[in-house]
């Protein structure tokens, strides 16, 4: 009898110690953002460490109020794998599907590498009403979608880069070569993916037609393309003075190397992943002097003195994972997405993703990109002044292994260099 | 740019001729499918990666000892999974495939991902050859094409370790008995189809960067290449090699780029319609296979 009443005693003081010091316990339920993307691709992985960057920092200072409470941010990620070569869009849906509904996630960020699977999965996302507010996928073709049926895919916000104002930094960049040196012959080489091959369609039209450039030739190269040599032997031959490639597989980097093994006397000026980041000069054997390259958002592995913001991003980003960012494309605009989520849901005071949503449409936030605020196709605006818009970052790689910003002109810090062997026409 | 086409085609042809002879070889010889090929080849790559730059070991050594581990590995797999599913063509096929999809999806996981993942060219610089650049490690593969294949002829001819690998390939009970161990003979037919796929990782990664997704596309590429050619024909696959090499070349030059990959694929349906055991498959008859 003594022992049983013993016992219950201490049961009853082993709960107790349990509630009272069991962090959790008592705490909220903390609020789930899923991360469905290609996290075995550089872009998907520095994507999801910039995401947990901001998720501990806006931990770290108590979380997101939401009523009278503060609530822990908690990030669940899944691989889709669309950004492989032959994997079918419905493979990425599923996995976009399968986290929503295991792991009841309040928003979404960052999303699908490939504009195919961003398209197709906006049904799903209007279906199971999760905010999405995505960060790779390009193609404007999802805003035109928002836009002809705002109250069924309004969840669907986008920070990064569209084809549409990549076009507007390309024909800029182009703008300043063809002023500077009087090029005006170009090859265009892209990828065969929805967001570069609409990305070389527009610039051609809109720019390069209209400029009085000459494109001596436009090519598409299937993704996992390993060998260049014939487009760079046509680029010789029919005299262009400028490539702009539009790329974003690793192999892309054989390019780069190709098209300094086969001398070929043009510029390369436009858009390829492995080129983006700090590391590339030690890849490419300290050999890509001259080459020009849209980061395509501020703070995505490039910052500004101008922007003080993207620094603190880029050092708290390498303090944090002990490497530096590399990708060109995501990291930015997903750390941004954190804060911009946290926000609305401060503002809508509620986890109710129609009020998420409403909230996200009134943003209007000075961050690391610039000044981000959507239209309403829910794209983030980007032009040339970062205390109006989000701003991208057109760098070039001196022959001191150094990168300078050279558009736009209000955060460049310098001006376009021809690499040795170059002269201008002018 | 003809002249240029054609030398950037023989190059291309080396490459693929590179790539498949490993998984011939060890199809040729053991009659196992080895669907892990193209996870050696990645896995030989990183391994080369991971000696220079976190064990600080030179260049040419990492290469060696990568190859030696990934032939390792080879006997390894087929020691451990292999024997026991050996004759049972798809549980060969299911047991090499999942550890390829393993070996890959492993790096993949633990974030071996971005360019700083990559190779030096063994000589970093250009050449002239009949008014085409062309870099110094390119030609550097072809010359290590031909040598590996030279070599593989002078291994099966005149080396009593290579006449056992052909009594095996011609055929395995006859083998048995003049006292051919057939299961050492398909270990080491595996080790070295995977130190053959080493070898080409070395030299060919060079050219760009080293990326998990590659692997998926190497082990298409040997397939491609074996099935056009006839698979376990040595022969046949350096024909075949040659054949798609100068298509998708020439294709990329005067047609377009991006129909590159559709003339492979449209290659293995003539194929297989047309002579379902490869140009130079030999599987139905009784003859040798190198």
């Amino acid at each position: 009898m003594k022992f049983s009443k013993f016992f219950t005693v201490c049961m009853l003081h082993a709960l107790l110690f349990f509630f009272i010091f069991t962090p959790g316990v008592w705490a909220k339920k903390p609020i789930v953002i899923g991360v469905p993307t290609s996290i075995g691709f550089l872009e998907g992985k520095e994507c999801l460490k910039s995401v947990q960057l901001a998720v501990e920092e806006i931990n770290e200072k108590g979380g997101v109020k939401v009523g009278n409470e503060s609530r822990m941010l908690k990030v669940e990620s899944l691989d889709i794998r669309d950004a492989a070569p032959g994997v079918p869009v419905p493979e990425a849906l599923l996995g976009i599907e399968k986290l929503i509904l295991e792991k009841k996630p309040t928003a979404l960020v960052v999303g699908p590498f490939r504009s195919e699977a961003l398209m197709a999965a906006m049904d799903i996302i209007a279906k199971y009403k999760v905010p999405l507010l995505g960060t790779i996928a390009m193609s404007p073709a999802s805003e035109g979608k928002i836009k002809k049926n705002p109250e069924k895919y309004k969840y669907i916000f986008r920070l990064c880069l569209n084809a549409k104002y990549l076009v507007k930094y390309l024909a800029g960049t182009m703008g300043f070569i063809n002023s500077q040196f009087g090029f005006n012959k170009v090859y265009i080489m892209n990828q065969d993916v929805a967001w570069a091959r609409k990305t070389a369609e527009i610039v051609k039209k809109v720019y390069f037609d209209k400029a009085g450039w000459e494109v001596v030739g436009m090519e598409s190269y299937p993704t996992g393309t390993s060998d260049f040599s014939s487009a760079l032997m046509k680029v010789k031959a029919k005299g262009a003075q400028v490539i702009l490639p539009i790329f974003d597989m690793p192999q892309s980097g054989i390019l780069v190397k190709q098209w300094n093994a086969m001398k070929v006397p043009s510029l390369m000026a436009g858009f390829i992943s492995p080129l983006a980041g700090p590391s590339a000069w030690k890849t490419f054997n300290k050999k890509i002097e001259g080459a020009i390259n849209v980061n395509f958002e501020m703070g995505s592995a490039i910052s500004s003195d101008k922007i003080p913001l993207s620094k603190t991003f880029v050092e708290s980003y390498e303090k944090r994972w002990g490497k530096k960012l590399e990708a060109g494309h995501g990291p930015a605009p997903s750390y941004e997405s954190v804060y911009l989520l946290a926000e609305a849901i401060e503002r809508a005071n509620s986890l109710d993703p129609d009020a998420i949503v409403e909230e996200l449409e009134k943003t209007d936030r000075q961050g690391v990109m610039g000044r981000i605020k959507f239209d309403e196709g829910h794209q983030t605006v980007y032009d040339m002044d970062p205390d109006k818009a989000a701003v991208a970052a057109v760098v070039q790689w001196t022959d001191a292994g150094k990168r300078t910003i050279v558009f736009p002109p209000l955060i460049a810090e310098g001006k376009i260099k021809l690499p040795k062997g170059l002269a201008a026409v002018k | 740019m003809l002249i240029g086409t054609i030398i950037y085609a023989l190059i291309n042809s080396v490459i693929l001729c590179l790539i498949a002879m490993g998984f011939n070889l060890t199809f040729g010889i053991s009659g196992v499918a080895n669907f892990a090929y193209g996870a050696f080849y990645i896995l030989s790559a990183y391994t080369t990666w991971i000696m220079i730059n976190s064990f600080h070991l030179p260049y040419f050594l990492s290469v060696i000892f990568s190859i030696i581990f990934t032939m390792a590995l080879g006997a390894l797999m087929y020691q451990v999974v292999l024997k026991r599913v050996r004759g049972q063509a798809i549980s060969e096929v299911i047991a090499t495939f999942a550890i390829g999809l393993s070996i890959l999806e492993l790096f993949r996981y633990f974030g071996f991902v971005g360019f700083e993942y990559n190779l030096p060219p063994f000589i970093d610089a250009s050449v002239v050859i009949m008014g085409t650049y062309v870099d110094v490690q390119r030609i550097i593969i072809v010359i290590a094409g031909i040598i590996l294949v030279l070599a593989l002829w002078f291994f099966t001819h005149n080396t009593s370790l290579g006449l056992a690998f052909r009594g095996i390939a011609q055929d395995e009970r006859t083998a048995l008995t003049f006292g051919i161990d057939s299961d050492k003979i398909a270990t080491l037919a595996v080790s070295i189809g995977a130190g053959f796929a080493a070898i080409a990782a070395s030299v060919i990664i060079p050219l760009g960067t080293i990326s998990p997704s590659d692997g998926y596309d190497i082990l298409i590429k040997a397939l491609a290449v074996c099935i056009i050619g006839g698979l376990g024909s040595t022969g046949g696959v350096i024909f075949a090699s040659f054949l798609i090499g100068f298509a998708e070349r020439f294709t990329d030059t005067f047609i377009g780029s991006h129909w590159t990959m559709i003339v492979s694929l449209a290659a293995i349906l003539i194929v297989l319609i047309v002579k379902p055991s490869g140009l130079f498959g030999k599987q139905k008859e009784l003859e040798e296979r190198i």
